[in-house]
């Protein structure tokens, strides 16, 4: 299972927490959309290559 | 097979919308789930206690962390840690809308 | 064949990921379908919104959203749409079963 975790801003504690549970034991990756200009070519390689993308707020 | 789907609501102004959009998707054949997080619903309409009962007469749930969302609209108690083991079986995540403001 | 990716919008907040993301997904072969629903319905009165529309292949909004935004469903149809695409969220479900990679934005 590979699980692409995708932050549309700062993560709060909730949201590190659910993380933390989903990506347990899991083959997961993060991408921070919350930059000034985000790699959008990067992102889509890995959402492609992703079995699941979870895009947190 | 039917895929299962859950939204997560974490902000007032979007929770009761985002319950509506989980509704859309029960009626699409799918196991639609939506967890009310750290928001207390106020002003909740027949129309939307409706959404609610329809998308467990679909054999999803709506959940709450916040006790008041339990003892007034029925939702099921869930704590933090049981909705991320439950996301962990679904087929989609969605966090719905943007962070409150106040913990972003 | 690059792989088709549905992009659900509920945020006012991410017209330019919206457009970055299709872009580059564009560029790889994806198709791409947009359906934007509550809050996420302001993004169509963006200046980019009749470009996006031209660079996917399917944009459609959510029409019950957009009246309880304020705006008309039947009289003020967003450039770059049809009346067809003034739509439920069963475009949403859409995306989900026909789409093989999905964002939330």
């Amino acid at each position: 299972m590979k699980l692409l975790n995708v932050y549309r801003s700062e993560p709060n504690d909730d949201t590190k927490k659910l993380v933390e549970i989903v990506s347990e034991g899991r083959d997961a990756e993060a991408f921070n959309l919350n930059v000034e200009s985000p790699d959008y070519d990067a992102l889509v390689d890995k959402v492609l290559a992703a079995d699941q993308t979870i895009c947190w707020w | 097979m039917s895929k299962k789907v859950g939204f997560l609501l974490v902000n007032k102004d979007y929770t009761l919308d985002g319950v509506r959009s989980a509704l859309g998707l029960a009626v699409e054949n799918m196991y639609a789930y939506a967890y009310v997080m750290n928001n207390e619903l106020t002003d909740v309409s027949d129309y939307h206690k409706e959404n609610i009962d329809w998308i467990r007469d679909m054999e999803g749930e709506v959940y709450s962390t916040v006790d008041a969302n339990v003892d007034n609209l029925g939702l099921v108690k869930i704590s933090l840690e049981e909705i991320g083991k439950q996301l962990r079986d679904l087929d989609f995540v969605i966090p719905y809308g943007i962070l409150r403001s106040d913990k972003s | 064949m690059a792989k088709s990716l549905g992009i659900f919008v509920t945020s006012p907040q991410n017209m330019r990921h919206v457009m970055g993301i299709t872009k580059a997904a564009k560029a790889k072969g994806s198709k791409v379908k947009v359906f934007f629903t509550w809050y996420g319905v302001h993004l169509t009165k963006c200046k980019d919104f009749p470009d996006l529309c031209e660079l996917a292949d399917e944009v459609s909004i959510c029409a019950d959203s957009y009246k309880k935004c304020g705006y008309d469903p039947a009289g003020d149809i967003p450039k770059g749409l049809e009346a067809k695409d003034m739509a439920t969220q069963g475009q949403h479900g859409a995306i989900i079963e026909e789409y093989e990679c999905y964002l939330t934005l």
